[in-house]
């Protein structure tokens, strides 16, 4: 009884979130198999290529993905024999052109008819995942489902060496691709600082005083922005990057500053004597910030304009970290509060216009939750026991995906 | 008889003893400021020629004696998502006052807010940097001057253990003292 109520409850399908509807969508999902048809590269690297590109069908969670790797000719006429009664077969052919490049043509096949089909060219193969989630994505649209323009994005995170020493990594949503940016010393909080993500900020404690600094991708150059005694960190970069939500803590007052890029000005926000730190822009003039000014951590709305501070949260009694976009605020929650055993902290999601509220996770430390730019998709750090794992929560199609980090401890990331 | 023996052996060794002090014996000082200015006067009066090496040794003995200062700043350690200063570590900080106004009154004191390792999100390191800032307060009212101590917060990533115990954790919710000079 309880699982089917929990089944249901696990089904709803949208944020229209009056209404429960309940359908059992594995089921009904079409098949999809894929053949590769490649006539470059070797058996690795093919296979390799094969098991990311079901990897992400398998995130657009539209097709029940056949896992068999078959081996077909491109120009076949009809499908292998053994996905003749599969909904939709996906074939696709790698080659090496002239130039050296990785070339990829697919066809999507549905009843013996050519669907779709596209083809793709990326400079070098160590970026062949990149090219993976192109293709997924291509497909997810061609099918009429909403967006997920979060799959091609770059993910910039900081990772803990040892004690105060941390690099930060660009890496694909998988953590399939990584590279390491800035290296040496200790310098955490990364904040893409434009849509293209060829910028970012981030908190170098390198200096006298822990310094805010922007990186360029492009040209390698590092400047510093902001200093502040005690703690500094870019919280939210405004969509056209004109402004910053700063969490500074001059003579060790933790407050939130909005930062004018252009001006190179601040103004102070928050004058709370307590803590007031991780401010997001929301609509409207307004922001949404965690404050202990109820003497413990909960989350809060204030207007910029009038200065007037709502309470968002009304439940639990510690929580600590958040994400806003549109009318929803996904914000971190400690679940067990015990000094002496692991404690649980875990993702709910909340409406700012509704009564609605969804518990995201279930178990492990889940916490640092960031809505993506289109609203589909939650990314968060869970470290469960010694793994620290990049999360992915589809919001429409309530998946979770797990992808392990094989060494270090992710400290703080975005998208 | 035995009078005269005796008298022979104390002359011996009043003999001896002051025969063997061949070097110069440099005073052993109760505080270490004292050997680095006898180290100085004595390489700028005696050779120098090696006056710029003898000035990086006094640099070196320097820095080995703001090691050794700060070894006598202990710690203060705290409770679970807790910044106040708990009684049993009032002593600690009037010991580090101290300190702090005698020892070490040449140097600025760096006060580095930690804690464990349950969230690395802002919140925590807010609540390193309130720990650092309490200890800052109680140093402030027991006569240490405020524009000698800097703060900084290292959240979690600056553990001492990464156990998964409540020991290693209450080892890491604490503020270490570093000295600067």
């Amino acid at each position: 009884m309880k699982i089917f109520f929990l089944s249901l409850i696990l089904f709803t399908l949208s944020f229209g979130d009056a209404t429960i509807e309940v359908i059992k969508k594995v089921d009904s999902l079409p098949s999809l198999a894929m053949e590769d048809a490649s006539v470059s590269y070797d058996d690795t690297f093919r296979l390799r290529f094969f098991k990311a590109l079901v990897a992400d069908m398998n995130v657009i969670s539209i097709f029940n993905v056949d896992r068999h790797h078959n081996i077909a000719n491109y120009n076949d006429v009809n499908v292998l024999v053994q996905n003749k009664d599969m909904n939709y077969v996906l074939r696709y052919k790698l080659f090496e052109d002239d130039d050296g490049e990785l070339n990829v043509v697919l066809k999507l096949i549905s009843n013996e008819d050519e669907v779709f089909t596209k083809s793709y060219k990326i400079k070098s193969k160590k970026v062949y995942m990149f090219l993976s989630h192109a293709i997924a994505y291509d497909i997810n649209s061609f099918m009429g489902m909403p967006s997920v323009e979060w799959m091609k994005r770059k993910v910039i995170f900081s990772r803990l060496l040892s004690p105060k020493k941390s690099e930060i990594v660009i890496a694909d949503y998988t953590l399939s691709y990584q590279s390491a940016v800035i290296k040496g010393g200790l310098n955490l909080f990364p904040k893409w600082a434009d849509k293209q993500q060829s910028k970012f900020y981030y908190t170098s404690f390198d200096s006298k005083k822990p310094t805010l600094k922007f990186a360029d991708i492009r040209s390698g150059s590092v400047k510093s922005v902001i200093s502040s005694d005690g703690m500094i960190v870019c919280s939210d970069v405004s969509d056209n990057g004109s402004k910053l939500l700063l969490t500074m803590a001059p003579k060790g007052q933790p407050d939130i500053y909005l930062y004018n890029v252009g001006a190179r000005s601040y103004s102070r926000i928050t004058k709370f004597s307590g803590i007031d730190v991780n401010a997001q822009f929301m609509d409207n003039n307004n922001i949404v910030f965690v404050s202990n000014r109820l003497g413990y951590p909960n989350i809060f709305s204030k207007n910029l304009v009038n200065g007037a501070v709502e309470q968002m949260v009304y439940y639990g009694r510690s929580n600590s970290a958040c994400s806003a976009r549109g009318n929803y605020v996904v914000y971190k929650a400690r679940e067990s509060s015990s000094e002496f055993s692991r404690n649980t902290f875990n993702l709910h999601l909340i409406s700012t216009k509704t009564d609605f509220i969804r518990r995201l996770t279930a178990t492990g430390v889940n916490e640092f939750p960031r809505f993506s730019k289109d609203g589909d998709a939650i990314l968060f750090i869970k470290n469960y026991k010694a793994q620290s794992s990049l999360g992915i929560i589809r919001l429409n199609h309530n998946k979770n995906y797990l992808f392990p980090l094989k060494s270090g401890r992710i400290q703080s990331m975005d998208w | 008889m035995k009078s005269i023996l005796l008298s022979g052996a104390v002359a011996a060794l009043l003999v001896f003893s002051g025969c063997s002090s061949k070097e110069p014996v440099v005073d052993q000082p109760t505080k270490p400021a004292q050997e680095v200015k006898a180290v100085e006067t004595e390489s700028v009066s005696t050779q120098t020629a090696m006056v710029g090496e003898n000035a990086q040794a006094a640099a070196d003995t320097n820095e080995l004696d703001m090691a050794a200062v700060e070894r006598k700043l202990s710690s203060v350690y705290f409770d679970f998502d807790k910044f106040n200063i708990r009684n049993d570590m009032l002593d600690k900080v009037s010991n580090d006052a101290t300190v702090a106004k005698t020892v070490a009154s040449g140097y600025t004191v760096k006060l580095e807010g930690n804690c464990d390792e349950w969230g690395s999100d802002e919140y925590n390191f807010a609540l390193g940097l309130k720990r650092a800032a309490t200890v800052k307060k109680a140093l402030v009212a027991q006569g240490v001057q405020e524009d000698r101590i800097t703060m900084v917060s290292y959240g979690e990533s600056n553990p001492v253990c990464s156990d998964k115990t409540k020991e290693c954790w209450s080892q890491n919710r604490r503020v270490d003292f570093k000295l600067l000079p």
